[in-house]
């Protein structure tokens, strides 16, 4: 009963923590130079990412077992896993955009795994005779580390192409003039591609504000591309260690079941966006449009095999209840 | 004659194709390091000229034109023209500070073809080898193995019809005959599926060939740059007045480089494995797939429901998999199922399935016995006994004392781990038309329920505890419930071979993150000027390097004479 109580009150922390850090980074955004706010932000995602890891031990005591055995476990799991990403110093810093994108993402997993959506699934359960194994903490939390990292890699670029597209749309109403220097403008990939370029040749040598524009679009390719690649080293170990337990367990290493197919449809779409970075040409827009698919993927793999229910991983699975 | 002709040809392709890559690397620069467009005019120039130097073999006098790039001019009047590209060409990708890709392929795919291979080989190795080819196989893949997961696997060909009428075609087009011809109702083995995996193996090995061992190889070639140009020209570069290289060595050396020094020149470089890493995670890929291909080749496989008491020979159960398939001595081992039995949690849920098993040889000898679970197998002779699933066998009563009568249980729903066995006691006559007994159903090993000839709830025993029920005056004792035990067996010649893979596929991919970082320093009087690129850190690179230098002492005036005079005696 108390540890109940006291994960009620942990979980109730940690959401109205992340949400005022989400304020503050708001308020941030439109009112400059406020340090001590910002200050107080990153103690804030601090103590979330304390708040989290004393839910899931009180939730380790009471249950008995590693609290990775259904949705809501490795949703609030993977609430942890952002805040983590965040704490990490070696992303210090640059937590400037790195917390505006991890921000929300804890705040929507936490939001969801504490919603009425799924108020059945709260109790933790029993652990089925297949879980029980070492393997379950090595592969869940390896998977659960890689979807976060994974998501936050992708979210970069997604963002990237949101500010890309946007600034090239203001270029085409602003400097009409400099594209028509450049000859006629298409809207096709690779030729909106080469315009861009020139562009940004042109006009960025006497236009600061589009100068910090590119670096910050440089800025967040590159950090895209570090975060994925982690990512993707425990996506590897994730799934790696899965089809080990896996041939311990189901008499397989690799048996197509529905989850294990898409979390390699995952690790293909991440290894094509890696294989794009290696040329140059293609850096940037087309590598940030193939993360951007695999951000969609990760949450089909996450979450889309779960609420179909069907194949050997069946015990995330759930029925969203409407009362 | 024809050598010649080719040759010329072969220069002609070289210097289009170099163009190419220079525009790009130009582009590239322009577009991302404005802060630095002086530099990037220096560089463009530089670009231009020895881009003329390659392809029109005119050695024009550029007074920025660094020594290495003089040597390497010189060699290309001495060697072999078919061969000449190849070496400058990886070093304008290197030096243009590209980032140093670790593959590109149309470079590689003219390179190693040259010498090495002649006519369709090398054609068939720099198509297989071109990255967009690659990627695009990755994508038909990734798309076949989601459409798998959507199109219900293994069914028989009736669900088609029904699931995709020709009438009323999905999106339009898609009908069962799509589904039957390209047999994407056994999606993983069908040949579309496979192919694509043969394809993208092979570009794997022609990628691993062509590209990444020669730019491992010229990665390996470390050298020193004599110019302070050239190492300006770097993608970082700093001067330190008042500083000795020396002393740079020192620093750099604490923080984990490999420093090398000759005279007033230094060399450092630090994460070499991080360059060589991702050819080993394609060799792991490789070894994986092989090891694979032998799995599915290779392995018996089979399962057996055994109840309690009862024995098989493993020979019996299993069943080849492919044509590569032998059977071993072991087959001939004969389980014996001492016991199965449950574990429970309190809340009455299952816990825990245990079958207790023996393995004998030929001669009845007991070689092996051990209580295995899921999640811990038996492994005897390269054969792998899983507990994966059970059932109710047969129910053990007694009746007013007589007996004990085992009655076998059918099962009456199987729907995943929710089971229901039942069984039936007849009851007076049994010959007659409508027979009534007692029925008894049971979810699992742990409570009977049983049911009077009525149909009415009669009471719930639990097997063992001898407590007796009376129903329409019979006296019934359940003594036991008999359980079977599902077993799945197998042998995989291929398992070790993908764990290897496996095991190469995780160190290869953690290495692959370390960034390949190099320094260049050179004394030049009192001042020091280093340049260094790395190859994947680009963003942390400048701030570790900024706090390197900020911890280079300063040489005072008088002693700095001494140091500069020392270096160049």
């Amino acid at each position: 009963m108390i540890f109940s109580t006291l994960e009620h009150i942990l979980t109730h922390i940690s959401f109205s923590i992340v949400s005022i850090v989400i304020t503050i980074h708001l308020i941030t955004c439109l009112v400059d130079e406020i340090i001590k706010l910002y200050d107080s932000s990153e103690k804030g995602m601090i103590m979330t990412f304390f708040c989290i890891t004393g839910l899931l031990v009180t939730r380790w005591i009471y249950s008995g077992h590693f609290p990775l055995s259904n949705l809501y476990e490795s949703l609030i799991f993977l609430s942890w896993s952002l805040s983590l990403i965040h704490i990490v110093p070696y992303f210090k810093k640059n937590q400037n955009f790195l917390s505006a994108i991890i921000g929300p993402s804890a705040i929507f997993t936490q939001g969801f795994a504490t919603s009425g959506l799924l108020t059945q699934i709260h109790e933790s359960e029993i652990l089925v005779p297949a879980l029980q194994s070492e393997w379950l903490i090595m592969h869940v939390s390896m998977m659960i580390l890689g979807y976060a990292a994974l998501l936050c890699g992708s979210l970069l670029s997604v963002a990237l192409l949101v500010i890309a597209v946007r600034k090239n749309r203001k270029f085409f109403f602003t400097s009409n003039h400099l594209l028509n220097l450049n000859g006629s403008f298409f809207f096709g990939e690779i030729e909106y591609m080469n315009e861009r370029s020139n562009v940004l040749q042109n006009t960025s040598f006497f236009s600061p504000k589009n100068y910090y524009r590119s670096q910050f679009i440089q800025q967040l390719d590159y950090w895209s591309y570090r975060v994925i690649s982690l990512g993707f080293i425990f996506l590897t170990i994730g799934i790696l260690s899965g089809a080990v337990w896996a041939n311990e367990a189901w008499g397989s290493y690799w048996s197509w079941d529905p989850k294990e197919t898409w979390a390699f449809i995952t690790w293909i779409v991440f290894a094509i966006y890696l294989h794009i970075r290696t040329n140059i040409k293609w850096k940037g827009i087309n590598s940030a449009i193939v993360a951007s698919i695999g951000f969609l993927i990760i949450w089909i793999c996450y979450f889309g095999v779960n609420l179909l229910g069907i194949g050997l991983h069946s015990y995330g699975s759930f029925t969203l209840t409407s009362n | 004659m024809k050598i010649l002709n080719i040759s010329h040809r072969h220069s002609l392709i070289l210097s289009k194709f170099q163009n190419h890559i220079i525009k790009n690397v130009f582009k590239f620069r322009t577009r991302n390091s404005c802060p630095y467009h002086f530099l990037i005019h220096a560089s463009r120039s530089r670009k231009n000229g020895s881009t003329m130097t390659v392809s029109c073999k005119l050695k024009t006098s550029k007074n920025d034109i660094n020594r290495k790039s003089m040597d390497k001019s010189l060699q290309t009047k001495i060697v072999v023209p078919e061969l000449d590209g190849a070496p400058s060409l990886s070093e304008a990708a290197e030096e243009g500070g590209s980032g140093a890709p670790v593959k590109q392929p149309p470079l590689s795919s003219k390179k190693n073809g040259f010498g090495l291979l002649k006519g369709f080989p090398r054609r068939v190795l720099a198509v297989l080898s071109n990255l967009p080819l690659a990627i695009a196989e990755m994508f038909v893949v990734a798309a076949l193995m989601a459409l798998g997961t959507i199109i219900d696997q293994g069914e028989v060909p009736e669900h088609y019809f029904q699931k995709y009428p020709e009438d009323n075609p999905v999106l339009g087009f898609f009908t069962w005959r799509w589904v039957l011809t390209l047999g994407f109702d056994r999606m993983y083995s069908s040949p579309v599926f496979l192919g694509t995996l043969a394809l993208l193996g092979a570009s794997l090995m022609a990628c691993t060939y062509t590209t990444q061992i020669p730019v491992l190889k010229v990665a390996k070639r470390w050298s020193f740059l004599h110019s302070a140009e050239a190492i300006r020209r770097q993608e970082y570069s700093d001067t330190l007045p008042r500083a000795s290289v020396q002393d740079l060595g020192i620093l750099l050396m604490g923080a984990g480089y490999e420093v090398f020094l000759k005279g007033p020149s230094l060399y450092a470089f630090r994460g070499l494995a991080g360059r060589f890493a991702p050819i080993g995670v394609h060799l792991a890929l490789l070894l994986v797939m092989a090891g694979g291909t032998l799995s599915a080749t290779g392995s018996y496989k089979g399962s057996v429901t055994v109840p309690q008491g009862l024995n098989f020979v493993i020979g019996d159960v299993l069943g080849p998999s492919g044509f590569l398939s032998t059977p071993s001595e072991s087959f001939n081992t004969q389980v014996h199922v001492n016991r199965f039995y449950m574990d429970y949690y309190d809340s009455g849920e299952v816990a825990q399935f245990h079958s207790d098993l023996s393995l004998f040889d030929l001669n009845g000898k007991e070689v092996m016995r051990k209580t295995i679970s899921v999640n811990d197998p038996l492994r005897y002779g390269g054969i792998t006994i899983y507990q994966t699933d059970w059932s109710l066998s047969a129910l053990q009563i007694t009746k007013d004392d007589e007996g004990p009568f085992n009655l076998a249980m059918a099962p009456l729903k199987i729907n995943g781990d929710k089971k229901l066995y039942g069984t039936f006691l007849p009851v007076g006559d049994a010959d007659s038309p409508d027979v009534k007994g007692i029925s008894m159903l049971a979810r699992d090993l742990q409570s009977i329920v049983l049911y009077d000839q009525e149909g009415k709830f009669a009471g719930v025993r639990r097997p063992n505890s001898k407590l007796p029920i009376d129903i329409d005056g019979f006296k019934i004792v359940v003594v036991d419930a008999i359980g079977s035990t599902g077993l799945d067996l197998k042998t995989d010649p291929g398992v070790p071979i993908v764990y290897a893979g496996f095991g190469a596929l995780m160190l290869t991919t953690c290495i692959s993150f370390l960034s390949h970082s190099q320094i260049w320093a050179l004394q030049d009087g009192t001042t020091v000027v280093i340049g260094g690129k790395t190859n994947r850190a680009k963003g942390e690179f400048p701030e570790e390097i900024n706090r390197l230098l900020d911890q280079v002492p300063e040489i005072v005036e008088s002693t700095s004479s001494t140091q500069s005079n020392n270096l160049s005696g």
